[in-house]
């Protein structure tokens, strides 16, 4: 019988930290998206709620620290579990169709391994430029991301590398949110329904709320003509 | 109709296996899927060769023998049917016809369309019970259980072990399967007093098995012939937690 140390270790309990960590990062993600849309307002309302963010708040390191945790589990945990479930069917089948309603299945989730490994390299490249990148400072407190964030996305080719990123993001979520609920073993016959298409809302919210502000950050490059959205 | 096969041969557990095509000419739409193979076999047999080994005992969809993966489909295209219970009338003249067996690690062939369920068997062994004690039969109504509770778990009960949710699932998973077996307990009272030890153990020793784990597709639920959805596998996942809890 498992012992209570290899309780996250079964195939079950693999799946409640697979959910538990898929979640919370796309909690992250809400936070994020919120945050990031304040550039549509300028630089000094966007600066200034980096500045509270990153300055004001004693707690940052931790929740910077907590995040790369539950960030690493995932993939960690993902990547082996995917491993795993390969050697569960070492023969392949000769034709194997989707079987229809009311199976979940989706494009977006019979690619989680894929969009995962994707999502792991855009996030290096994408934290390297941010949290790692040239800084400038901001006259009022803090750092000018804003203009970091101008040049970083000044690139065509980076800004169609961060619109790709954000529909793999997208279609990581059309499958994940209502799927980490069901990890956790949520699950009611009234709510399931709604979760499963909320789970989508959010995914394509979230997907089309980035790449509109990647592509308006290009479009208003300094120097460029001022486009409105 | 005529229709033309292809089939999976394998002559044991360890010989390589291949698909071998088959011509089945005049059959009946009235014939059931196993009836139409059975002809197929009359015919292999007068001509001195092997007849293609499947497994089926009830053909009336109750016991959970048939396997075949008909099309990429378990069971065929039917839903809510086993393959037993699919008829020839589903088909046209002219079709071209898939059959290979359940694919799974934890299911090895045991010779063409034959598996090794036994791993089910042993899942079951491992706390899929109720342990009752001798002695004289107590009263059917001596403890209430509400109608819908009753309806509910018997819906779970309903699983005839067939394996298709495993042959469904991308990861070879038993996981319909086993929260099928253990909610039929957890939903009743008499199930409770060993609730913690069963998924424990049903849930090691399917792992130990060899069977992958749920990525929430719920292909299996789309494929089980008894329908029974995935929101089994939810309330095994919060019996799993609380015997982590709970158990002393
Ligand atoms: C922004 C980053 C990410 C977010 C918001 C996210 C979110 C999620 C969510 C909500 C789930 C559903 C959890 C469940 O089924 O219980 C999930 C599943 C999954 N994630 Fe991620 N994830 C991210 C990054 C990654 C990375 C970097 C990898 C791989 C290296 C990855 C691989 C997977 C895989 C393979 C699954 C499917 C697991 C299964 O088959 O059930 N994810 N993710
Ligand atoms: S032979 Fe019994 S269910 Fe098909």
């Amino acid at each position: 019988m498992a012992s209570r140390g290899g309780f996250l270790s079964t195939s079950v309990g693999t799946k409640l930290l697979i959910g538990v960590t898929g979640f919370l990062l796309f909690l992250y993600l809400l936070i994020h998206i919120g945050g990031n849309a304040l550039i549509f307002f300028g630089p000094a309302v966007f600066n200034n709620y980096a500045y509270v963010m990153e300055q004001k708040n004693p707690l940052l390191p931790l929740i910077e620290l907590a995040l790369l945790a539950v960030f690493l589990i995932h993939a960690f945990k993902t990547v082996r579990m995917f491993l795993a479930n390969q050697s569960a069917r070492p023969v392949p089948y000769a034709m194997k169709k989707p079987a229809g309603t009311p199976s979940r299945k989706t494009l977006a989730s019979s690619t989680m391994i894929v969009s995962g490994l994707w999502l792991l390299v855009f996030l290096i490249i994408h934290v390297k430029a941010f949290r790692f990148g040239p800084e400038y400072d901001w006259p009022a407190g803090g750092r000018d991301l804003y203009r970091q964030e101008m040049e970083n996305l000044s690139n065509p080719l980076m800004v169609l590398f961060y619109i790709l990123s954000m529909t793999v993001v997208g279609s990581h979520l059309f499958h994940g949110i209502a799927s980490a609920v069901q990890s956790l073993g949520l699950d009611h016959p009234k709510w399931t329904p709604r979760l499963l298409f909320a789970g989508k809302v959010f995914a394509v919210i979230i997907a089309v709320g980035f790449m509109i502000i990647a592509a308006w950050v290009y479009l208003n490059q300094p120097g460029a003509g001022r486009v409105r959205v | 109709m005529n229709l033309k096969l292809r089939i999976w041969r394998q002559a044991g557990p360890a010989a390589a296996g291949r698909l071998v095509e088959y011509a089945a000419d005049h059959v009946s739409p009235d014939m059931s899927f196993l009836e139409m193979l059975d002809v197929v076999n009359e015919g292999l047999t007068k001509k001195g060769e092997e007849a293609i080994a499947f497994d089926s005992d009830c053909r009336e969809g109750i016991c959970g023998t048939c396997s075949l993966v008909i099309n990429g489909v378990p069971h065929g295209p039917d839903r809510g049917t086993t393959a037993c219970q699919l008829h020839m009338r589903r088909f046209k003249d002219g079709d071209s016809v898939t059959i290979e067996p359940w694919r799974a690690a934890a299911f090895p062939v045991v010779k063409d369309l034959i598996v090794d369920r036994s791993a089910f068997d042993r899942i079951i062994a491992a706390g899929g019970y109720v342990s009752v004690n001798c002695g004289g039969a107590p009263d059917g109504n001596a403890i209430p259980i509400p109608k819908d509770v009753a309806d509910l778990a018997m819906d779970s009960a309903a699983c005839i072990g067939c394996g298709a949710c495993v042959a469904a699932c991308k990861n070879a998973s038993a996981h319909l399967f086993m929260s099928a077996k253990i909610s039929q307990f957890a939903l009743l009272p008499q199930g409770h007093p060993e609730r913690h030890r069963r998924v424990t153990a049903m849930i090691a020793q399917a792992d130990g098995e060899g069977f992958g784990s749920c990525s929430n597709e719920g292909e299996c639920q789309a494929v089980c012939p008894k329908e029974i959805p995935i929101s089994n596998i939810a309330r095994m996942t919060r019996e799993y937690v609380k015997a982590a809890l709970l158990a002393k």
